[in-house]
This record gives C-alpha cells, structure tokens and sequence, in this order.
C-alpha cells in the first residue's frame, strides 16, 4: 500500500506492507537507524519514537496506522534547542555507554522535557521507566536529563 | 631514558593532562546523535536471513533430519546442516565438546541443528518450522545432583558428568580448625542470570571473491571470533577478516556468542554466495544464549577469639549446562578466590564442573566471584555474629594488605587497597553510628550490609596473557591508534586514547582510534576479565613510549637540544630550557618521514611471568586484583516482601583512576545489574526449557528501581606492571553489591538467604518462617 | 518470534462504517493500541485476515461527564485517562490504575477498551471499573447493549462479544461527594509490571455509616472478580481498621488465583488480603475528602 506521512518534519509517501510495523519501515526502507529494535514487543523502548508528539514504541505501531500522522525520530529532533541541550548532557555527565538504548532514552526525555521544562527527579525517573538500559544503571542518565532542563531553563 | 622510567616519571608528576579527569568520550556524540553504527545497521535489504533450527528437546539422539518441506517454501534459499560444514564441526572454546551443528545428538533445549537461509523474515520463520527432526530421546539431566549420580546418562560419554576439577591446599586445615572460636558452615546456591543487553546477538557476513569473508559483529574477541569463523569454513586465518561493530552492551556474553553467530552467518555467505545476516530474536537470545553459571557452594569457615580467620573450607560445583563453554576457567577463579579477600591461613577447595541438560553457562560480569563471594560474604557476617563483633570490623581484622597471601598462598606486596575501600565506605554511610539499630519506618524495616569483593585481573592460573597495539604519527602530526579491544559501552578504548595522549603530549583529539578490524588491528586478546583497559592500556602505553623516543630524538636535533630537554606538550615539542624553541607535531611528523625514521610503533604489554601449579592449586593465580567495598542499605517491607535498596555506598581500588567517569559508570552499571541479580532476575527453567525469556517477565531493573548511589569513593593504589598503575575496574562492583544486599536484607529481618534471588514472594514466605 | 500474519488494515472513520466491516469481512479483528494484540502475533498463531484500525474513529474517544454519569469512550487511551482532571477527582481508582499501566510508551497508545476485551485476568483497569459498576456498551450494525463491565471477561484472555461486535464505550454513574475510590497493585517492579494481584475499592459514608462499599481483584482467578461477600460485611457498618482487616483476610480466602511462572496461588492469596486492606483504607480515608 501507499503511505502518507510526516517524517521529521517532511510529508513523505513510500511504499509499506500492511502487517509491517513502522520500526521495520523506518529501519529497512527508509533509511532511518536511530530506531533500534531491542525485543520487538514493546518492553524495552529502544524503538521510541514520537507520534503526532508523544512517545510510542514503533515495534507496536503497524505502519499502515501512521498515515496522515507526524512521525519523529533522533534524526529530525537532534537539531532541535531542548534536543541539543539533552545531547550535549547525555555525553557530558556519562550517560552514554554501549549506546544502544540512548536514542530511545533521548526521545523520551525530549517528550518530558517539552512538556515540563522543570521536573523532579521522580519525574525524569517516570519518563523513562518504559527505556531499559542494562548499561548505565540510569544514574547518569536521569542526572543529564536534570542537568539539560536546567540549562535550558537558563539557571547554569 | 628507558620505558618504565618514563612512565615513572610521568606517573609521578601528580598532575596529569588527561589521566585522572572525566573527559567527554569521543565515541559517545555520535551515540547521541543516532549515527552509530552497531550490527543490524550494516545489513543491507538484499542480505539472506539466517535462521536457526534448534532442539525441541533437552537430550535426544538425531535420528533423520528433513529439510525437503522447507525447501519448498517460496524464499527459502538453503537449509544447511552439519553436512555443510567445509570444516571441523566443533565449535566449544575449552573443551572439544560442542558441535557446531548437531547431527548426532542434541544436549539442550536450543541446541543448533541446522541454518535456514531465505529471501525473508518470514520464509526463514517458516523454513524453520518446516524442517522436521526424527529423535530418539534419552533421559535427561537437570540438576547437579542428578549430573553426579551414578547412573545419570553421560552426556557427553566418558566415565561421569564432571567436565573439569580444581583443588587449592594450602596449610593445615585442621589445624586452622582447632584454632576456631566460631566455626559456621553452610551451604549457597546462585542461579543462572541472564545478560539481557539490550541489543540482541547479531552478525552480517559478506563473501569477498571466493576465498575471503568479512563478518560484522556483536562480540568481544574478534580474534577468536576469526579463530572459530577459520575453524568452521577449514580456512586460513587471513582468509576470515572479522570487523566488530558497536556492541550494544555484552557483560561477557558476547565474548561467548560473538563465534556462535558470527560462524552462522560466515556459513551461508561462503556456502550461497551472498551477504547473510543472523540476529537473534529476544527471545531466541534469553533462552538460548549463555548465562551466568549456576553454582553450588558448600563453605565451612572459622575465625578464631580475635577475630582472625583460621581455616576455610570450601566444596564448589558449577553447573556447565550442556556445554563446559568457559566452565574451567569459571571454576578455577572461584576456587583461586574463595577466601575472599582476606587473610586465611589455611585454606582448602575442592571444585567441579559439571554437565547438565540445559541452556550452558558463559562469561558474565563478575565470572564465579560473584557466587564465591556471596558464600563467603555470608559467612563473614555469619562468624562476625558468632563472634559477637561488628560486620565491618570483623572484615576489617581480616582483609588482605600489603605482604598478605591469597587463597594460593600468592604474596602481594602492593597495591591492595581494601581496608581503605571498607574504611571509606564505613565513614560515607556512617556505618558505626547507623548500623546498630534497624530503622521501622511506617511499618518497614531498614537494613544495612557491607561486603567485600577482590577480582583478579587478567586470566586466570599464570596462563600466559598479553595484548598488542599500534600507533602511527601521520603527516599531519595527527595520530592513528589501532586497539583489538572492543568497546562495548565500558569506553576502554577511549582510555587507551587517553594513556597515548599523556604520554606524548597529544591533544586528544588529535588521537583517532580504529576499533577491532583483524586485518589491521594487532591482536589485543579478548576484551573480558576487566583487562580492556590494564592490558590493552599498557600496550598503548608501550607502542606510545616506542614512537616517544623517536619523536624525542628527532625533535632534539630539530631543536639542537638534549633529548633530555625535549618535553613533549599539547601537540608540540619544546626545548624544556628554552621554551621559545619549539615544532609542533606536524612539523616533527615531516621530518621523520623525510628522515626516514619510523613513523609507527607496535606496542606490547605482558603482565610478569607468574608461577602458579595446578596440582596445588598454589601460586600467582593473577598479575593483580582490583579490590572493592561496598555498604547498601534496604527498606523491606513485610507486610509483602518487597525489598527496595535505598542507597548504595560504593568503592573500588582501581589502582589508578584513569577517566574516574568511566569507572562511576562502570559501577552503576554493575549495581544494576548486582541489583537484578539478588532481588529479582529470575530465570525459570523447567526440564530444560526456559519459561520466561523476555523482559516482562525475567525482571531486570528500570529507572524506577535504581537506588540512590552516593559518590563513588576511588582509591588508587597503583600497580608497578601496568600503564599509569591502571588495574581492571568493570566486574568487581557486581561482586560486592550483591552480597552487601543480601547482607543488608538479614540485618533488617533476621532471614540468611542461602539462594538468590530473594524476590519478594521468598521473603514474604521466610518472614512467616517457611525456611528461606 | 513469529512474523505478523498476512492481514490487511482498514481504518474506517465512522464507527458505522468499522462495524459494517466487522460484519463483512472473514476473519476480522479489531485494533485499537494494538499494544495487546501485537505482541499476541508475535508470540502465537493467530488466524486472522483483517485488521479494523480504531483509532481514526473520532466518536469513540472522548472523555465527559453527562446525565450522572462519567462516559470515557473505548479508544481513550490510558494516557487520556491519566491527563482527565475528571477521571483524578471523581474516580481516583481508575486514574491510578491507569497511571501503574506500562510506560509511558505504552500509555500513550493503550486504550481501555483494548485493556477490557483483551480481557487478561490481570488487566489493571478490570478492578477500577468493576468497583465502580461501571458498564460497557457493546454494539454491531443492528444491535446495541449495555452489559455489566465483568461480563466483557469470559475467561483468561476471552472476552465475551461477538465477532461483529465493538466495545464502544464505558460508563458508570458519577460518584457522590463524599464517595472515595483506590486502586493498588503488587509487580515485580516499580514500573512496567504487569501485576501479580490488583485491587480497587469504591466507599460511600454516610453519617459514620458505610453506605456501599465494593472491592474487587485482579490477577487472581480467570477474570477480575467482585468480593460480594467481602462487600456485605462492610455495608451498613461503622468502619474501622479492625473490620477492614477482617473482611481483607475473608478476601484472602474468596480467591482462586493459579501459580504461574510470576508467583505462586498462595502468595497471591496473601497479597489479596494485603492490597484488599490497602485499597479499603484508602478509599474509606478518601471518603472525608
Ligand atoms: C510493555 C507492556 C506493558 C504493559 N503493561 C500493562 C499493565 O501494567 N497493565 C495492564 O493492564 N496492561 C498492560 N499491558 C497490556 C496493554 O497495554 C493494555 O491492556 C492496553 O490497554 C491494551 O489496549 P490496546 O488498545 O493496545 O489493545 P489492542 O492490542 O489494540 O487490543 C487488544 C484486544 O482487544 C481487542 N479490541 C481492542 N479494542 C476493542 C474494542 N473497542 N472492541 C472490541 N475489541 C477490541 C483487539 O481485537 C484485541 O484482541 C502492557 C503491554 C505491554 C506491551
Ligand atoms: S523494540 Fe520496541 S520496545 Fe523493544
Ligand atoms: S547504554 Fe547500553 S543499554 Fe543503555
């Protein structure tokens, strides 16, 4: 089937098997690899992505359902000032080690971050409690995400 | 000057360019950004898809195997079997018992048969299914138990199921005995734990003309990797040129898993001609990847009226599962540390090894000191109690010190740092004034516990190891550093990048590292048993100091000064007493090549020959130990049993702090997973089959479980042999949290738990007072 | 991990045209969040040719308070739930339950009728809304009814509509001032758990009198499970922790949970017992408020 919709920004039209989910669309077809695939079952979050704003996991999402939506990924946000700030925290505060739970884990915290520019710890925690990361033990990570609101709230 | 006495002389400096400072690692922007490259992102959309076809059973002789109904599937393109095999069809790492493809029989639930090659996901899934397999079955073996009885089937022949023994016998152990005050004596168990990285198993083979095959992959070792990949296609070496992409996390499973996968996919792309790529599924990878061993410990130690350690007596037996994968050296760090890290005068171990009919064990953070500590934590809180002294003081009065001897009676004369480890975790929780008491808040009890944890470093038995590297100063004055040590998230090369830059005064980012690619990266050895950064460093550190003293002399002519005045700084080189007279690298990089004085250096680091005899199980099992402490304390709530650490005080003698944070989140990442360990992974196994592969229901941490983890306590500690005085620091946060929970869990409830994990149905069932 | 079975998708925008395709089509199924039903195709065969996508469907999501009654439509997803100043005010058993679901990921896809029809004895939303008598509206191209919300679950992971039938809406009457309502929940940890047991309770007090109280648990027998005889015991009484305490250990006793490779029927009933009190003090204490 034909598909239309919002990648990053840009209305695009490709071709999608109905029982394809947008993980495999974004990673086979089109090119896009910041979504990674960790379970394929939506326990781990590493193929976060944003529908129309909000966190989803794209393994769960059949493609043919993004038609006429916003789909955002790593590649489309990274230029973007709150994405900017987490990136620079992320790789600052050590919160990057293997890397392969991190463009997840970042749009999860850019979702929280556009949406509470001031949250608390417990917050940070909650909005990425659907990101596994067996790396890191998430100290790092939910000290970058603070550090990052913190910035951008201009009280470096 | 002579190597060492540069580094010496640059170790004592005290004030370092880059050592000893958290420096943003270069390979994280590109992680940041979603550039990265790991495995999956290789595979091209025309690639085969390789599938695996395992056992259904845990123990069956092959009778027929049929691929005639999924070779009629549309996209099916091959189903290769153990007949395909150009080469030898073996693949186990210590022992010659592990097919690569079975024909014969099978020995566990999973166990590879055969390789479905198609078109696509799905005509590779339904090729799958279509391959029938004829079994007879055997009677299969669960338990160690039933491994060791008499008449349990052979799994793998010979005369029993034992697939390797070890024994330690040092001093009179009687006598140790006779001296005890307090003697206690017990028996633990520790269960499988899963890796769970969050990227699954993964490699993508290329065929280059007819005689050469690249493979990118997940792993840790690319040279065995390439060793394996040889062995299976009955190739050459430099035939295989195996490249490791970024590993999204391996803890030491990808050390094992690297040559499983990558030899799949190296088969279909040499038999068919075609780029073949095998990822594993999640829950293919958590049911059929290796895990951590379970192991048995029966320990009976004593400590006499001052407190002193007299004797220990330790039985251990690991269950390989069907293959012994890395059982021996597995069971023979347990047996070398099962005297934890303190002082014991006599000390014996007797330890086994042995098959069962399920999913094997491989290397995993920690290896066995993870079991071995848990029992001898135990204890130590056990004689401490008996004794009527404190936990902490008791360990105290025990641990290993300059001129202490181990376990194998091996003497160390420096760098040993647990007191100062356990004195400043003491101070950080406040130990003396809050250990006393357990806490009731609003019905909950807090609880606290320390334990120690001590990893050699490096392999294990005076087993030769060493680690090359190579480095080159370009046209430009810039530097290529080439490393066969893997990043797998631990960011050792970084650190490597880091002791290169000290040492020749190069901005680091001037330094560019190329990660494994066995074509041009020397052989580096495995990246595992924490020597990434120790060996791999100190061979940096070597090839760094060879192209030093080029440099130097070049540069002292350029400068018409003394070698001896020529500092190297900030990417130049400097007349130190006229400081005005300077060239910078590109300059100095020109000249050489003009000169035609050598512009690369091959750098080699071997740790001191060590003397170590396995009859005895006496002598220098390890060049070095990193050593570590650590306090947590727990809020458990009875009226459920839920356990939730609150705060973690943790520390580490890391000889020398090279990136401190790098170590900090080494450490996290390990009180995670320590974390998981004792309170919830659990992986159920029931006649061989794995019941939960998946993340719902084998329950690693989230955000939302994390404790609180107080600022890392770093003692250095340096050893004489390595790099800047680096020791190894990625496992030995595993070992010591797990126990300082389970510690810290008795402290708050009274209950001694014997098994891991303590999940909160165990507890809540010990609290009304069914045995734990 | 099996790959998705070769179904194609529609995505009708009325709820006509979705039950007319329902009725049409061979082996059609709906989909919602799909964050149930994905997950189901990877893991097991499921026969099915057609998908009727639900969420173009713009009359069946809503959330609104009208007649006396709360009215969530069955697309809400639990994130809309969590984000409903209603829902937190008058029924903070739903809102809670909705809020331990999954991630945040998962919120923000997962939808109430979705939780209901996949009918998992353990769905988190099946106590809230059985405390709160809430009732489901089942419709189909020429048919319209509203059943009790513990008919939908006929059984584990069975609910009870017909293949040409929709979930479209659920309802319960507003609860009165002075009414209180509490969810708890027992995982394996502190987020994406599914629950070992859960537990809501819904409390009206009148004059130090107990009016109506209504308790009912997940994860502990095929469905979700009112404790109708828990519920009697508290009726008509003064409340006090003491009498909570006992009517919680009868519900330790009412259960019929299984063992599973998550916990054992035995903890289960205790964790009954424990999340019963839990949730009964809760709801009592939120009486006042
Ligand atoms: C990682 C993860 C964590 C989870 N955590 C929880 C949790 O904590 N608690 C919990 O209860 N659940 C949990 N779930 C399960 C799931 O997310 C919820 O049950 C969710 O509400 C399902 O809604 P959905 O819209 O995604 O359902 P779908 O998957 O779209 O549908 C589920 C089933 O219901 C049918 N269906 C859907 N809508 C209708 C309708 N309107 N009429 C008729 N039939 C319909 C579908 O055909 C399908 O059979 C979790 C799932 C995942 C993957
Ligand atoms: S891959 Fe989608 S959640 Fe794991
Ligand atoms: S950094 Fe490796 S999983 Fe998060």
């Amino acid at each position: 089937m034909m598909l239309r919709f919002k990648l990053n920004g840009e209305w695009i039209e490709c071709e999608a098997e109905h029982n394809e989910t947008l993980l495999d669309l974004l990673r086979e077809k089109l090119g896009v690899k910041s979504v990674k695939r960790g379970c394929n079952v939506g326990e781990c979050g590493a193929c976060t992505v944003l529908l129309d704003g909000r966190p989803v996991n794209s393994c769960l999402l059949l493609a043919p359902l993004v038609e006429g939506r916003s789909v955002e990924t790593l590649e489309g946000l990274r230029d973007k000032p709150i994405m900017r700030e987490l990136i620079e925290a992320f790789v600052e505060d050590g919160a990057i080690q293997c890397g392969f739970c991190t463009p997840g884990m970042l749009i999860s915290a850019y979702s929280l971050l556009s949406r509470n520019p001031k949250p608390s710890e417990g917050e940070v925690r909650r909005a990425i409690a659907g990101n596994l990361c067996r790396c890191t033990g998430y100290v790092n990570i939910v000290k970058a995400i603070l550090d990052a609101a913190e910035r951008l709230r201009g009280e470096d | 000057m002579e190597a060492e006495e540069i580094l010496e002389e640059l170790a004592e400096r005290g004030e370092f360019i880059v050592i000893g400072r958290g420096v943003r690692r270069f390979d994280a922007l590109d992680k940041a950004l979603g550039r990265a490259k790991f495995t999956a992102d290789y595979v091209e959309r025309d690639a085969l898809v390789v599938k695996v076809v395992r056992s259904s059973l845990p123990h069956a002789l092959i009778k027929g195997i049929n691929i005639d109904e999924a070779l009629k599937i549309p996209g099916v393109v091959a189903v290769l079997t153990a007949g395909d095999i150009p080469g030898e069809n073996q693949i186990g790492y210590a022992l010659p018992d592990q097919p690569f493809l079975n024909d014969v029989k099978v020995h566990y639930v999973g166990d590879p048969i055969a390789l479905v090659c198609a078109e696509n996901e799905e005509a590779a899934f339904k090729g799958v299914e279509a391959v029938e397999i004829d079994y007879e079955e055997l009677q299969a073996v669960y338990t160690i138990d039933e491994a060791l009885s008499e008449d349990a089937p052979r799994i793998h022949g010979g005369e029993d199921n034992i697939a390797v023994t070890t024994r330690v016998r040092k001093g009179d152990i009687e006598e140790g005995f006779s001296k005890a005050e307090a003697i206690v004596e017990d028996t633990y168990e520790t269960p499988y734990q899963e890796h769970m990285y969050i990227e699954p198993e993964a490699a993508y083979a290329i065929p280059e003309g007819h005689d050469k095959v690249t493979v990118i992959g997940t792993m840790q070792s690319p040279f065995l990797v390439r060793e394996k990949v040889a062995g299976i296609l009955g190739w050459n070496l430099n035939q295989v040129r195996v490249i490791q992409a970024l590993t999204g996390g391996a803890f030491g499973g990808k050390d094992d898993m690297g040559p499983l996968v990558c030899a799949k996919a190296a088969l279909a792309a040499v038999k068919l001609g075609r780029p073949a790529a095998l990822i594993l599924d999640r829950d293919e990878s958590a049911a059929y990847s290796v895990k951590r061993y379970p192991a048995r410990i029966r320990y009976r130690s004593g400590a006499d009226a001052e407190g002193r350690m007299t004797a220990a007596e330790v039985d251990i037996t690991v269950d390989c599962g069907a293959y012994a994968n890395r059982a021996p050296f597995w069971l023979w760090r347990m047996t070398a540390h099962a005297a934890g890290p303190y002082e014991v005068e006599a000390v014996h171990v007797d330890g086994r090894a042995v098959y069962t009919n399920k999913v094997f064990g491989g290397s995993f953070r920690g290896f066995g000191d993870v079991a071995m500590h848990f029992a001898v934590e135990s204890q130590m809180d056990m004689l401490a109690e008996k004794l009527g002294l404190d936990p902490l003081e008791f360990r105290l009065r025990n641990v290993l010190r300059p001129g202490s001897r181990t376990t194998t009676n091996q003497l160390l004369d420096h760098s040993v740092g647990i007191e100062e480890c356990l004195r400043g975790v003491a101070e950080a929780s406040d130990w003396w004034n809050r250990r006393g008491e357990v806490k009731r808040i609003e019905g909950k009890l807090r609880g606290l516990g320390v334990a120690c944890a001590h990893h050699g470093i490096s392999t294990s038995r005076g087993a030769p190891d060493w680690s090359a590297a190579s480095l080159i100063l370009n046209e430009d004055g810039t530097f290529t550093y080439r490393t066969g040590i893997c990043e797998l998230g631990q960011g050792s090369q970084f650190g490597h990048a880091k002791i290169v830059a000290e040492i020749l005064g190069a901005p680091l980012e001037s330094i560019r590292v190329e990660g494994p690619d066995t074509d041009s990266t020397p052989n580096a050895r495995p990246t595992h048993g924490s020597r990434g950064l120790m060996l791999g460093g100190s061979a940096a550190a070597d090839a760094a100091l060879r192209l030093r003293g080029r440099m130097v002399k070049v540069a002292s002519e350029m400068l018409g000064c003394d070698e001896g005045d020529v500092e190297l700084k900030d990417g130049r080189a400097y007349d130190r007493r006229r400081p005005e007279n300077s060239v910078s690298f590109r300059e100095l990089a020109r000249e050489m090549y003009i000169r035609g004085v050598s512009p690369a250096a091959y750098g080699f680091y071997a740790p001191p020959r060590r003397y170590f005899d396995p009859e005895t199980g006496l002598g220098v099992a390890y060049p070095v130990y990193t050593f570590a402490a650590t306090v947590a304390e727990v809020e458990v709530n009875p009226e459920t049993g839920e356990v939730k650490v609150v705060e973690v005080w943790p520390s580490m003698d890391v000889g020398r702090a090279i990136d401190p944070l790098l170590i900090e989140g080494q450490i996290h990442g390990a009180i995670a997973q320590g974390l998981g360990f004792a309170l919830t992974e659990n992986l159920i196994v029931e006649e061989g089959r794995v019941l939960n592969p998946n993340f719902k229901d084998y329950v690693i941490p989230s955000s939302m479980d994390m404790p609180r983890v107080s600022d890392v306590i770093i003692v250095e500690k340096p050893y004489r042999h390595s790099a800047f005085g680096a020791k190894g620091v990625g496992e030995p946060a595993i070992i010591s949290i797990v126990s300082a929970i389970a510690n810290a869990v008795y402290h708050a409830t009274g209950i001694r738990f014997r098994t891991l994990p303590i999940t909160a149905e165990r507890l809540y069932r010990a609290l009304r007072g069914e045995k734990p | 991990m099996r790959p998705l079975p070769r179904f194609r998708v529609h995505r009708p925008e009325s709820l006509e045209k979705a039950l007319e395709l329902l009725a049409t089509l061979e082996k059609a199924k709906p989909i919602a969040g799909g964050t149930d039903l994905i997950p189901l195709m990877r893991e097991v065969e499921v026969d099915v040719k057609h998908l009727i996508d639900l969420s173009h469907i713009g009359e069946l999501n809503f959330i609104r308070e009208e007649e006396g009654y709360i009215r969530i439509g069955a697309t809400t997803t639990l994130s809309d739930l969590v984000a409903s100043e209603l829902i937190a005010s008058k029924a903070p058993a739903l809102w809670e339950a909705a809020a331990s679901m999954g991630s945040p990921q998962i919120r923000n896809r997962g939808t109430i009728g979705g939780n209901l029809c996949n009918a998992s004895p353990a769905a988190d939303l099946g106590p809230p809304l059985l405390a709160l008598e809430a009732e489901a509206e089942i419709r189909s191209l020429d048919e319209r009814r509203w059943i009790p919300i513990g008919e939908v679950f006929a059984g584990p992971k069975v609910n009870s509509l017909a293949e040409d039938e929709l979930l479209t809406e659920v309802r319960f009457k507003t609860p009165p001032q002075g009414a209180g309502s509490a969810f708890e929940k027992i995982g394996r940890r502190r987020a994406v758990t599914l629950a070992l047991v859960n537990a809501a309770a819904y409390i009206e007090v009148e004059d130090e009198t107990c009016r109506v109280a209504r308790l009912a648990l997940g994860a502990v027998a095929d469905r979700p499970l009112r404790m109708g005889e828990a519920e009697e015991r508290l009726m008509g009484k003064e409340l006090s922790e003491e009498l909570i305490e006992e009517v919680s250990a009868l519900c330790g006793r009412l259960v019929r949970p299984i063992d599973d490779v998550r916990a054992s029927a035995w903890y289960r009933r205790e964790m009954s017992r424990v999340l019963s009190r839990r949730a009964l003090l809760k709801a009592w204490r939120r009486c006042a408020t």
